[in-house]
């Protein structure tokens, strides 16, 4: 049922992890009821988590079942292709952005988060990236924060009110 | 028929609601157009914000959007050959080979013509069949919304992944996530680990943003040095002589639109492939070949994409059942402002569905005049680089999931999902049914238990329900079909018939 014939670089390891995940999740909802009666609160997450588990089962089989790409080597292929740096920085950078948001306020979090992104990612001149964080900062606060009234995270570190 | 037809009017004669819908479908083309935004995205993100405002306002800018958007992917198919939704992935075979002779002003004026028309005929399809549908569904009992449930989720899975299993996993997947929290029957706990917060449930606009927004925008990051090609757009309105050559071919095409768009789990990228596979099949002797950019290969996707948007309503609010993930999302929107999509919303709040109805219309006429104006400022607009896009979606992203309880916690919950999501859409999985399951995965799961109450505990008085009553038979057997369909039991069964014959 699987088209594929070569093994995407990660692939087996990632259905292994889903096929732990279902597993702890099938015995997560047995703990829930049981099989105390047909209609309790934890026959249906059981169903759920045992088809996962199935399916996870079938996908693992095929995938045994296909190649693995031989060159230039699977782990090789893995951080070029599915886990490169550039998405390791800018996954860093959104972790970051995301944690700061509420000590920082939306508006410096986003400011900065902007800037950092749009010079790594663009690599234009420092004040091109400056200006277009500015200008798009601008014209997300004015449509969120001014037309459609969202409440902006405040920043907890700075004093009520300045944004 | 006479509140009906009021009700229908109300976003034509007030201004602020033609605003709303006339900037919904502005912003919908646009996003729907530049690739790396889709409408499911743009409407997950949109509905974030809109949750606070009245529901007439919240449905004209969505309806304006989903229009939009369903649309707005054809542009980017035709000009750059990158489909800005996958309801435009049929429109790219044939538009960039029409805009690589030059033409693309002339392809896009069709599609434009094209779509409104299917829009209109989606639209009338709504308002004819979609109180006859209600009122026969409140004939369904609970087994049946949970095989329509069932159905919905295995269709998506089924016909936009890589394989049968990995659209289970991801539907099966959603329904789990749908059940964290506090079960509403009895109040214990699934699934909180002693947590308060998980004790509410898992925000699903949080999970509807991390596997569309951000998983999306992580995904893009591999394609991010891929230049854009720029084309030259010069006439726009198609040529009179072109509509009335094609006109029946649309009317077909709207109407296979309409009927795979109002079936659950089907929604316009299905419509428009299949629309296309049949004009290739019926046009004997296409001016130029299809593939190489013929006008029917335009016609045909355009006008069932967008007649889709009209049937994909029909499911949604007689059934509660989203046609495919953006409905879905709309479905999320109308339990956010307290209203319950199903048979009994026509007869309770049948205000609501004229005023759909009209929106869709109203929307339906801005994308004409959209459409066929501000093409050169478009070009500019889609050439943005992903590496100013990217960022963008990421705030837009956190800032639709704060919005929604002013919560910290939800957007490290978007994150999450957004990892998981970029993760599950490089092995070949689809985020659609995930969101499908988070969804209906509660509605199933009450209608499981009321059917098997009703059944009185007992498993086989509960199977023997499925089978003898005649809703639940045709229902049952679809199911049972469609699995059977995904087994190697298919093509023997197939086999076997045909060597008989």
């Amino acid at each position: 049922m699987s088209g594929q014939s070569t093994r995407r670089p990660g692939e087996l390891a990632f259905i292994c992890l889903l096929t732990l995940f279902s597993a702890a999740a099938l015995w997560q909802a047995y703990g829930i009821s049981g099989f105390s009666g047909l209609s309790q609160p934890g026959v249906f997450p059981m169903l759920a988590a045992a088809t996962m588990l199935a399916s996870c089962l079938f996908i693992l089989a095929s995938t045994l079942r296909t190649r693995s790409s031989r060159e230039p080597g699977e782990s090789v292929v893995f951080w070029r292709d599915v886990l490169p740096v550039r998405l390791l920085v800018i996954l860093a950078m959104v972790a970051l952005y995301l944690y700061a948001m509420p000590w920082l306020g939306f508006v410096i979090a986003s400011g900065l988060f902007l800037f950092a992104s749009f010079a790594y990612l663009w690599r234009k001149n420092a004040l091109i990236s400056l200006a277009l964080s500015a200008g798009s900062l601008a014209a997300v606060y004015f449509l969120f924060r001014i037309v459609f009234e969202v409440v902006l995270p405040q920043g907890k570190l700075l004093p009520a009110g300045v944004f | 028929m006479l509140e009906a037809f009021s009700n229908f009017g109300i976003s034509w004669l007030d201004p602020w609601l033609l605003l709303l819908t006339a900037s919904g479908t502005l912003a919908g083309i646009y996003v729907g157009a530049i690739p790396g935004l889709s409408v499911t995205m743009a409407t997950s993100i949109l509905i974030s914000f809109t949750f606070k405002w009245p529901v007439n306002d919240a449905l004209a800018l969505i309806a304006g959007v989903f229009m939009g958007g369903v649309y707005g992917g054809s542009r980017t198919a035709i000009l750059l050959n990158i489909p800005g939704a996958p309801s435009a992935i049929a429109t790219a075979i044939d538009g960039y080979p029409m805009a690589r002779r030059g033409e693309a002003g002339e392809a896009i004026g069709l599609t434009t013509v094209m779509s409104v028309f299917g829009g209109f005929i989606g639209i009338a399809a709504l308002a004819m069949f979609a109180p006859v549908i209600s009122s026969f569904a409140l004939m369904f009992n609970s087994r049946d919304y949970l095989l329509l449930g069932l159905i919905g989720i295995l269709l998506v899975g089924t016909l936009s992944g890589e394989s049968f299993a990995k659209g289970a996993f991801a539907g099966a997947l959603g329904v789990l996530i749908g059940m964290v929290g506090l079960d509403p029957m009895t109040a214990e706990g699934r699934f909180t680990f002693g947590s308060i917060s998980l004790m509410g449930g898992i925000p699903y606009i949080a999970a509807m943003i991390g596997f569309f927004g951000v998983a999306e925008a992580l995904v893009q990051l591999q394609t991010l040095d891929v230049p854009a090609i720029k084309q030259k757009i010069d006439r726009v309105i198609p040529r009179l002589s072109d509509i009335k050559r094609y006109f029946w071919l649309a009317v077909r095409a709207s109407g296979i639109g309409t009927i795979i768009g109002a079936l659950p789990g089907t929604g316009g990228d299905i419509a428009a492939l299949l629309a296309y596979d049949d004009a290739r099949r019926s046009v004997k002797e296409p001016e130029v070949p299809f593939g190489e950019g013929a006008k029917e290969g335009l016609v045909a996707p355009e006008a069932a994409n967008n007649a889709a948007v009209g049937g994909a309503f029909i499911p949604m609010l007689t059934l509660g059942i989203p046609g495919d993930a953006v409905t879905a999302v709309i479905i999320g929107a109308l339990f956010i402002h307290g209203l319950k999509p199903g048979p009994l919303m026509l007869v309770e709040t049948p205000h609501l569905f004229w005023f759909t109805v009209g929106n869709l219309a109203l929307a339906n006429i801005f994308l004409l005049i959209f459409g066929l104006t501000g093409t050169r400022l478009f070009t500019k607009i889609v050439e943005c680089p992903k590496a100013i896009l990217i960022p963008l979606i990421i705030v837009l992203s956190a800032v639709g999931t704060y919005a929604i309880e002013n919560n910290p916690v939800h957007i490290y919950w978007m994150l999450l999902f957004g990892v998981l999501g970029y993760f599950l859409k490089t092995y070949g999985f689809q985020v659609g049914p995930i969101i499908l399951g988070v969804i209906l995965g509660p509605m199933m799961d009450s209608n499981y238990r009321r059917a098997m109450i009703g059944a009185r505990g007992d498993i086989g008085e509960f199977f023997w329900n499925f089978v003898s009553h005649p809703i639940s038979l045709i229902l049952s057997i679809a199911f049972v079909l469609m699995i059977v369909s995904q087994t190697p039991l298919w093509p023997w069964l197939r086999k076997s018939i045909r060597k008989q014959n």
